[in-house]
This record gives C-alpha cells, sequence and structure tokens, in this order.
C-alpha cells in the first residue's frame, strides 16, 4: 500500500527530525531495516511491523483484511532509545513525538494516537504524514505530548528545571501566574517559549477559557459521581502520568470534612442527649472528634485554596461538572456543622453574626444553581438531576437548625422554606427517574444515601423552629427512617463500585439519621427508640471507621488516593475517531451514538 | 391599512393546533407553537378587501380596521386590569389602620385621600373596557376564543379577568358594601363561579387529556390558575365563608405544588414561553406571595406557614431578579407582556404589609417600604409607557393575535 509506504518513509523522517522528550523515550513503530532510530527486540521485517502494533482485542477488528496480526510479540513492552546525535530543534511546525508501545494499548492510549492526529489535522499543524498517519490499523503513532493546541513546537528542554506546561490550561490565567511567580523567585527565564507561549496562546485560550458545556460531561462521562471516562472519550491531559497533585485534589475531598463533623455531632449528643445518659458517653469523644475535623477542615481548605489560586481553570471546570458542582457547598456545610457540634468546654453560645456569616456563601451559591434549574437553559433539571443534588438541598435545613439553636427566629424559617419547596422539586424529579435524566445510576451507589439526609435534617431542624417535635417533625423522620430501611434492605447492591473520597460525604446522611433518631427518642421514649439510636449511632460510626481504614490503605498502601481527576479533564469536543472506532468496536454492543448510550457504572478500572 | 401590510412570520394559533400538536409530540422536548407564514391569508383577506365595489371599499376598509382590533386583542391584555387592581388593593392596605409603619404613615398621609379613589375608578374602567371588548371578541370571532382557550399560554390568562374583578372587589372603597352584604356575597359568586368553571376545564386537561399533558403544556403562566384559587380563598375568608376559602385554598396548593415541580424540572426547557413573553416570569413568586395572603386570612394570623410562604417567593424575587440576561430579549420593544411585571411585584409588597403587620420590627418594615415603592414605581412607569406608546400595544405581530382566516369575509 503506498500509504504505509509513505507513512514508513515519513516516519523515518519525523525520527530524524524529532526532538527526544525528556523521561520518555522515543520507539517508532516504523521498522526500516537499517534505521537507527526503530528498534524492537525481535526485529520483524516493517511489514509485519506495522501491521501488528494493534495486538490488543480491539484493534484486531481495525486491521485491513489480509493482515497478520502477530500476538505473541506483542506481549512486551520495548522501549529503546534511538541513537540520535544530538537533540534538534524543530524548525517551524509542530510535531508530536511518535511514542509506540507495542503492548495491547490501553483504550486511553489508543485515543491519545488518534486523538492528537485529528486535533494535528484539524489545526492544521499537521503535514501530510499525520493525516495520513491517522488511520488506525496502519501505524501505531503514539504521541506522549499530548497537549498541541496549547504549546505547538515541542521545545528541547534545556534542563530538568523547565515547566511542564501541559498542565498549563488548568492552572491560573493559563499558567502565566505560575510564570510570574517563578519571575519573582528569580528563576531564569526561557525566552523563546515565551514567544511560542504567545504564539500560540490564541489556540489555548480558544481551547480552554471555553468549559465544556454540559451534554460534554454527559457524554464523555459515566459513572454515579460521572467520574469515569467513557471508552470512546480521551482526555486533554495524559492519563498514564501522574498529573500534579493539586490537578488531582478534587472538590470532594471536603466531604471527608462532612463525614468527620458529622461523626462529632453525634457523639456530642450522644453525651449531651436526656434520653442517652445511660450510656455514659464521656463528652472527651466529641472534643476529640471536634478538633480534629477542624483540624482536616483546616488542611483541606489550605489545599483547596492552592488549587483555586494556581489551577483556577480546574477548579471551574469542577464547578461546571454536573455532579461535583453539588461538593462546592460541602466546605459552608461542613462549618455549619462544627458550629453546631462545638464542645460545650469550647464554647456555649455562638454570636449570631456567625449564622450570617455562614450563610451567606450557601445563600449565593443557591441562588445560581436554583435559578439555573428555573430558567431552563442547559442545566434544567430535569437534565442534570442527580442524587448528589442533596447537597445543595441539605445546606438549607443544616442552616436551619443552627440558626433556631443560636435562637433566630426569621432567617430559619427562611431557609427552611426555601429547602423545603426545592427539595420537593428535587425528590420528585429523582423519583421520576425522568428519561431525559442521564445521571442517574441504574444500579445502586452510596450516593443514594444522600436521600436520608434531607428529611433526618428537616425534621431536627423543624423540631428546633417549632420547640418540640411535633407532627411535622415527626412526619419528616418517619420518611427519613422509611428511605434508610429501604437502602439498607438492599445493602447487596452497594458491591463493586471503586473507592472514591466522595463516599466520606454519603456518611453524614447516616450519622444525621442517627441524630435524629436521638431526639425522636427523647420525645418517644421506649425501648425500640433506645435500641434504634444505639443501633444507628453504632452502624454509622462503624462505616466511618471502615472508610478510615480505607482511606489509610488507599493513601499509603496503594498510593491511589487521589487518582488522576479524569473528570475535568474532557475535551471540548468529541473525538473525532471515537464515533469510527465505536462503529468497529464490536466488542461493546451498547456503543452507539453517545446521546443515546446510557451510562454505564464501570465496576472496575 | 392592516389588509394591505405585509404580515411578518408570526406565531399563529392555528384553529386546528391539536392535531399539529399530536404530530410534534413524538419529540416532545421540541415545542413550538405552529408558525404559519400569514402572507397567503393576507393575500386572499386582500383580495376579498379589492373584490368589493370601490365605492365601498372606503368604509369596509374602516369597519374591517376596526373589527381587526378584536382580532388581535386577546386575554393577555387583562395584565393591565390586573396590575391596575392590585395596585389599588395594596394602596387600600397600606392607607389601613393596621398598618403599623412609622416609616410609611407620613408617605400614606401625603398622599391625598383621593388620588386612592382616582385608581380605583381608573381601575375600574379599563377592567370594564376590557371586559366589553373580550365580549365583543367572543361574540364577532368567537374562533379566536375558542383558539386562545386551546393555546397552552392563553388559557391561562382567561383567569385573569375574573381575578381582577375580584381584587377590585376586595379594595372597594368604604361607601361600597360590606364583605359581610349579600351584595358582596353575590358579587363573590358571580366573580368566582367562572373560576371553579374553568378549573375544573383545565386541570382536568392536565391529567386527562393526550394533547395536553401537563408536562407538555405546563409554562410559567400557568401559576395564574393558581393565583385565581388562592385569590377566590383570600375574598371568602374576608367574607367568613371559611370552608369555601380551604376548599379553594387546597385545590389551588395542590395543583401549585405539582405545577411548581414541573415547573422547575423543565422538561421542555426554555421552548415552552417565547422570548417575548419572558416577564411571565415574575409570576413564579407571585404565586407563593397570594398563597401567603390567603392562608393568612384563612388562619387569620400571619402564622409559620405564612412565612415560609413568604420567604419562598423572596427568594424566588431574588433568584428572578439576580438574572436580567433572562429578559433581554423582551425588553427591547414595549409589548402588553411587560404589564406582567407589575401585578407580582404589587402581590409580594402585599405580603411584606401583612408581614410587617405581624413581626414588628426594622427589617420587616423596610421591606415592606421597599417592596411597596418598587411595585409603584413600576406601575407608574408601565402607565406612563402605554401613554407613550399606545401603538405597540396593539402590535401587528403579537404572538397570540389570532388572525382570520381565509374563509371569513370582512
Amino acid at each position: 500500500m503506498e500509504k504505509k509506504d509513505l507513512q514508513v518513509e515519513l516516519g523515518t523522517k519525523e525520527c530524524f527530525e524529532e526532538a527526544l522528550p525528556p523521561v520518555l523515550k522515543l520507539v517508532s513503530s516504523q521498522t526500516v531495516a537499517g534505521f537507527d532510530c526503530v528498534g524492537y527486540a525481535n526485529g520483524k521485517n516493517d511489514q509485519s511491523q506495522t501491521a501488528t502494533n494493534y495486538t490488543s482485542q480491539e484493534e484486531t477488528l481495525v486491521h485491513e483484511p489480509g493482515t497478520e496480526v502477530a500476538d505473541t510479540r506483542g506481549q512486551d513492552i520495548v522501549i529503546n532509545l534511538p541513537e540520535l546525535s544530538s537533540p534538534i530543534q524543530m524548525a517551524n511546525h509542530s510535531r508530536p513525538f511518535s511514542l509506540s508501545f507495542s503492548l495491547p494499548s490501553s483504550p486511553s492510549g489508543l485515543h491519545i494516537g488518534q486523538t492528537k492526529t485529528v486535533i494535528y489535522t484539524d489545526k492544521d499543524k499537521a503535514n501530510a504524514a499525520n493525516g495520513v498517519s491517522s488511520q488506525p490499523p496502519e501505524q501505531g503513532k503514539y504521541h506522549s505530548q499530548p497537549m498541541p493546541v496549547i504549546e505547538g513546537p515541542r521545545r528541547v528542554p534545556r534542563s530538568d528545571s523547565v515547566r511542564d506546561k501541559r498542565f498549563d490550561p488548568f492552572k491560573t490565567w493559563s499558567g502565566r501566574l505560575e510564570r510570574q511567580l517563578s519571575n519573582l523567585r528569580g528563576k531564569p527565564q526561557e525566552v523563546e517559549e515565551e514567544e511560542d507561549l504567545e504564539a500560540n496562546s490564541s489556540h489555548g485560550a480558544a481551547q480552554t477559557d471555553a468549559v465544556p458545556a454540559v451534554e460534554r460531561y454527559f457524554d464523555a462521562l459515566e459513572g454515579p459521581e460521572l467520574d469515569t471516562l467513557r471508552a470512546t472519550e480521551v482526555s486533554v491531559l495524559p492519563e498514564d502520568e501522574k498529573w500534579p497533585f493539586l490537578l488531582r485534589f478534587p472538590v470532594n475531598a471536603f466531604g471527608i470534612c462532612l463525614g468527620v463533623s458529622g461523626q462529632a455531632i453525634l457523639w456530642k449528643t450522644l453525651a449531651t442527649s436526656p434520653s442517652m445518659t445511660f450510656l455514659r458517653v464521656s463528652p472527651t469523644a466529641n472534643l476529640v472528634l471536634w478538633f480534629i475535623s477542624l483540624a482536616l477542615m483546616g488542611l483541606i481548605s489550605l489545599i483547596y485554596s492552592l488549587k483555586v489560586i494556581f489551577y483556577f481553570e480546574a477548579v471551574r471546570r469542577e464547578y461546571y461538572h454536573p455532579v461535583r458542582v453539588n461538593f462546592f457547598f460541602a466546605p459552608w456545610i461542613t462549618c455549619l456543622f462544627l458550629a453546631i457540634g462545638v464542645p460545650p468546654s469550647v464554647a456555649v453560645n455562638l454570636p449570631a453574626p456567625l449564622w450570617y456569616v455562614l450563610m451567606a456563601p450557601i445563600f449565593c451559591l443557591e441562588l445560581k444553581i436554583y435559578g439555573q434549574w428555573m430558567s431552563g437553559g442547559q442545566r434544567r433539571l430535569s437534565k442534570v438531576a442527580n442524587p448528589s443534588n442533596h447537597l445543595s438541598i441539605v445546606g438549607n435545613f443544616v442552616g436551619a437548625l443552627l440558626g433556631a439553636s443560636m435562637g433566630l427566629k426569621e432567617g430559619p424559617i427562611f431557609f427552611f422554606a426555601v429547602g423545603l419547596a426545592h427539595y420537593i422539586v428535587l425528590f420528585v424529579t429523582l423519583y421520576q427517574r425522568l428519561p431525559t435524566n442521564l445521571t442517574l445510576p441504574k444500579e445502586l451507589h452510596p450516593v443514594f444515601f444522600l436521600f436520608v439526609a434531607a428529611p433526618s435534617v428537616a425534621s431536627m431542624s423543624w423540631a428546633k423552629i417549632q420547640g418540640d417535635f411535633d407532627y411535622g417533625a415527626r412526619i419528616a423522620y418517619y420518611i427519613a427512617l422509611f428511605l434508610y430501611m429501604s437502602l439498607a434492605v438492599r445493602i447487596n447492591f452497594f458491591r463493586g463500585f471503586r473507592f472514591s473520597l466522595a463516599w466520606w460525604a454519603y456518611t453524614f446522611p447516616m450519622t444525621g439519621a442517627a441524630v435524629a433518631t436521638i431526639r425522636y427518642s427523647e420525645e418517644v421514649a421506649n425501648v425500640f427508640t433506645h435500641a434504634l439510636s444505639i443501633g444507628l449511632s453504632a452502624f454509622s460510626t462503624f462505616i466511618v471507621t471502615a472508610l478510615l481504614v480505607t482511606t489509610i490503605i488507599h493513601a499509603f498502601v496503594l498510593g491511589n488516593l487521589f487518582p488522576n481527576d479524569i473528570s475535568i479533564a474532557i475535551t471540548q469536543k468529541r473525538p473525532k475517531f471515537s464515533k469510527m472506532l465505536a462503529h468497529l468496536r464490536s466488542s461493546s454492543s451498547d456503543m452507539k451514538d453517545l446521546d443515546s448510550s446510557a451510562p454505564r457504572v464501570s465496576q472496575e478500572y | 391599512m392592516p389588509s394591505l401590510r405585509p404580515f411578518f412570520p408570526l406565531h399563529q394559533i392555528k384553529l386546528h393546533s391539536q392535531q399539529k400538536y399530536m404530530e410534534d409530540n413524538n419529540k416532545p422536548h421540541q415545542i413550538h407553537l405552529q408558525i404559519l407564514s400569514a402572507a397567503a391569508a393576507d393575500a386572499a383577506h386582500a383580495d376579498a378587501a379589492h373584490a368589493g365595489s370601490i365605492p365601498d371599499k372606503t368604509a369596509a376598509k374602516k369597519a374591517v380596521s376596526r373589527l381587526d382590533v378584536l382580532t388581535r386583542f386577546h386575554a393577555g391584555y387583562f395584565r393591565i386590569s390586573l396590575a391596575l387592581c392590585g395596585q389599588a388593593l395594596l394602596w387600600k392596605t397600606l392607607s389601613e389602620p393596621t398598618t403599623d409603619a412609622r416609616a410609611l404613615r407620613p408617605v400614606v398621609r401625603a398622599v391625598p385621600s383621593f388620588a386612592f379613589a382616582l385608581l380605583w375608578s381608573l381601575s375600574f374602567l379599563t377592567l370594564a373596557t376590557l371586559c366589553v371588548l373580550y365580549a365583543f371578541r367572543c361574540a364577532l370571532r368567537f374562533r379566536c376564543v375558542r383558539a386562545e382557550l386551546a393555546h397552552h399560554v392563553g388559557m391561562n390568562y382567561l383567569f385573569a379577568p375574573w381575578i381582577s374583578w375580584l381584587l377590585l372587589l376586595q379594595s372597594a372603597p368604604r361607601s361600597f358594601p360590606r364583605p359581610s352584604d349579600g351584595c358582596y356575597h353575590f358579587l363573590w359568586l358571580a366573580f368566582s363561579l367562572p373560576i371553579i368553571a374553568l378549573d375544573v376545564k383545565i386541570y382536568g386537561q392536565w391529567f386527562t387529556q393526550g394533547k395536553k399533558f401537563l408536562s407538555m403544556v405546563a409554562n410559567p403562566a400557568s401559576q395564574i390558575t393558581v393565583i385565581a384559587n388562592l385569590v377566590g380563598a383570600r375574598a371568602a375568608a374576608q367574607m367568613g365563608w371559611r370552608e369555601t376559602a380551604v376548599c379553594m385554598f387546597a385545590v389551588g396548593m395542590a395543583h401549585y405544588l405539582v405545577l411548581f415541580v414541573t415547573l422547575y424540572q423543565r422538561f421542555l426547557g426554555s421552548n415552552s414561553l417565547p422570548a417575548m413573553l419572558r416577564p411571565v416570569f415574575f409570576l413564579f413568586f407571585a404565586a407563593p406571595s397570594m398563597a401567603s395572603l390567603a392562608w393568612d386570612a384563612i388562619s387569620s394570623t400571619f402564622d409559620t406557614s405564612c412565612k415560609m410562604f413568604f420567604f419562598l417567593s423572596l427568594f424566588l424575587f431574588a433568584s428572578v431578579v439576580s438574572r436580567p440576561a433572562l429578559f433581554k430579549r423582551s425588553m427591547r420593544r414595549f409589548s402588553v407582556a411587560w404589564w406582567a411585571y407589575s401585578f407580582p411585584l404589587t402581590a409580594l409588597a402585599l405580603a411584606a404589609t401583612e408581614y410587617a403587620q405581624e413581626v414588628k420590627g426594622e427589617v420587616a418594615n423596610a421591606l415592606m417600604l421597599v417592596l411597596s415603592i418598587l411595585s409603584v414605581v413600576v406601575t407608574l412607569a408601565l402607565m406612563v409607557f402605554t401613554a407613550i406608546r399606545t401603538n405597540d400595544l396593539l402590535p401587528q405581530d403579537d404572538p397570540f393575535a389570532c388572525f382570520p382566516t381565509v374563509r371569513r369575509q370582512p
């Protein structure tokens, strides 16, 4: 095939002209006899070489007819260092590095290769070789530098201290802040890179100033938390590398604070509630937990504010994510929890202005998000409703609870009314499982426990507002209890999900239900209610402990507590070859048009 | 000469809109009004006009142009009467001795007492004129009225005259019969029975009729139906008919619950309402305000439920007002839709007044003052706009005007 030959030839040319990335070695997929920069351990001839780059199941299908696939060879990764004399600078066009693994390629790796060439073609930076080489079966060019639209020319790195510019689009002002800061710190500047940056900043700006539309999040991601990239999608950042820590730090981390401060409230209630005095729980537990949660909150807020300063674009993308946006309420709810659970030895009466200060951010966030629901645009409720939306509702009830316990009158009723109205809307919408709703997981996932949060906190806050646990509070409490029971008996379905930090946020509903039960047992005191309160408290403590152990294991043993945050790195537009590949890949039968494909929960990833 | 001016492509209510609705029902998220280019109708109309004998042409054209007012007039014009009658009620409530407003009293005293009588008379005259016009329209253009009843936005405005009459009744000056008089009862019945009849028809359609499921027809203007029930409930409670009041309140609230959820879900997105009618979004906070007022009248105190409704409407007010981009397109040209701004503000001010009566505090009084002034200013501005741009009030391309079909002869 003349295409192959052309490609081989150009591959040769490319190999000569390309410069080396500092950390990745170059292996060209084209083997030409005697060609220095190509090496495979087995040294097969070029025809089979080209054909056999795809050895995984999926790529078998995209081969041209008549091409052999040698499975055996593809099992080893072979990385050779080409013998190039010196790093050569690229002339004036951008060319990606070619990197070819002979392993069965991961789907993402495959798509990086395809997508990058597509983008090159689109942006007119590619020459014919790239255009030709973008035929999937023919070549196995993987481009290891994944941000063509941002950094055009690949510069030879002068030294190891050169900044990795791949993550610039996610940094504040596309990396200019960081350059300013390193300027201030006196680091040497690479001047020529500045020029390229200016030249390409327009491309970069065009690509990343606009956050992906909400449909892109639904199209590209799947899973109950919309955090798993679909197989046909590709991320704009390298998936095989560990991203900077700040970039990997999601806003879900505030869920830890929610869980722990909820526990502090539970132990405070256990220690101070008149119906639980027979347990003789010491107030020390509350004290210790409160200080731990305070410290955690401080730490996580500090880290996240660093992320806001340095990676503002990433924060913006998190804000536009239909599930993550609800976690932006989590810091403020945690502050409210800390105020509710403050140990009596630290403070008894909190000043009223504190309540206004704590509720102001929640009010502003609410105005924005409920308004989006109402105005019916792209983020209307029938499209984006998912159980995490409960986080945006619970804040109202928690604020009402705190305000009422501080003695305020009108403010708590205000937030209770707003929360109740929108909770009814959300509850009905989620129960309806509208066909236009794409994010609701088909299987149960711990996120469903958030259903229990709002009624239990609402019952407590209504009791505080009214002064006693009247019928309204009881009705809300029974609803919460019923939802809890109907989820608890389905415990079998909560299996097989990948652990994520957000699970911490799903523990506070159980804690809330336990506290509501304790409050209820103050009113209706009998053996059953006492037993129920003890049982629910024990269960919630057990869950939090188990989660703590899991977190520690993931953090220190497995080292993947903060995996690459794929959900913020989706592309603006769907990668063009994904459709072709989707049609060709018959392995997944439900790989239809992305609009109509149902979200699949990935059992393992 | 309206018959010779080319019509723009317009949203036109086709008389057989139901059939078209069924065809479009396959894609529930793509609702659109039937757009018919009226050029064909216009051409036929012009031909028909020209077909008349030449000496009669001028007279015929004059008669046609007068009667054309009737075709362009639709129930949405009752927004004007809603606004004015709401204002009358607000002024009456503010000037009541129960309104404890140390700040407000000097303002109210500054306004001479005949101003209120003037406002009430103006409202009465406006409402009477509009009713007469609409009666003529029913008589002479009944097909248009039926089309209006079939339209998912227009049908709600058929409640508007009765709401206005009820508001006028409640805000009647002292010389008028008191709420305990039989005459008052009779008037209440006369105004509320049509509301109940329309309720049965329209609410029943929501869940029984195939073409008019709520998820298809829900739009912010549907809250007028709820407001009608609540106004009737409030008037009944003030008359002393508690059970009737509670009944109408319950009906209104049950459907408000359903409607609120549906509207928030926005199944259809922004397609349910043309951009020109965005001012109707203000109804989002009119309904809870009226609910607060109605429950206040039923339970005789502004208790916690009333406060919750009031706070909800305050929140929705803040939410709507903080999105000026929603209204940009509709603010380009004056139209009768602008009058939709006034009544919700008035309702909110009324609820704030009741709230301030109950919770006597600085913040509550300030809230009442601000909202009342806002409502008065907006209504005055609308009156000024109407006086200046009367022509725009009956535009040629009003989305809900009904044009005569080809078959009719002028």
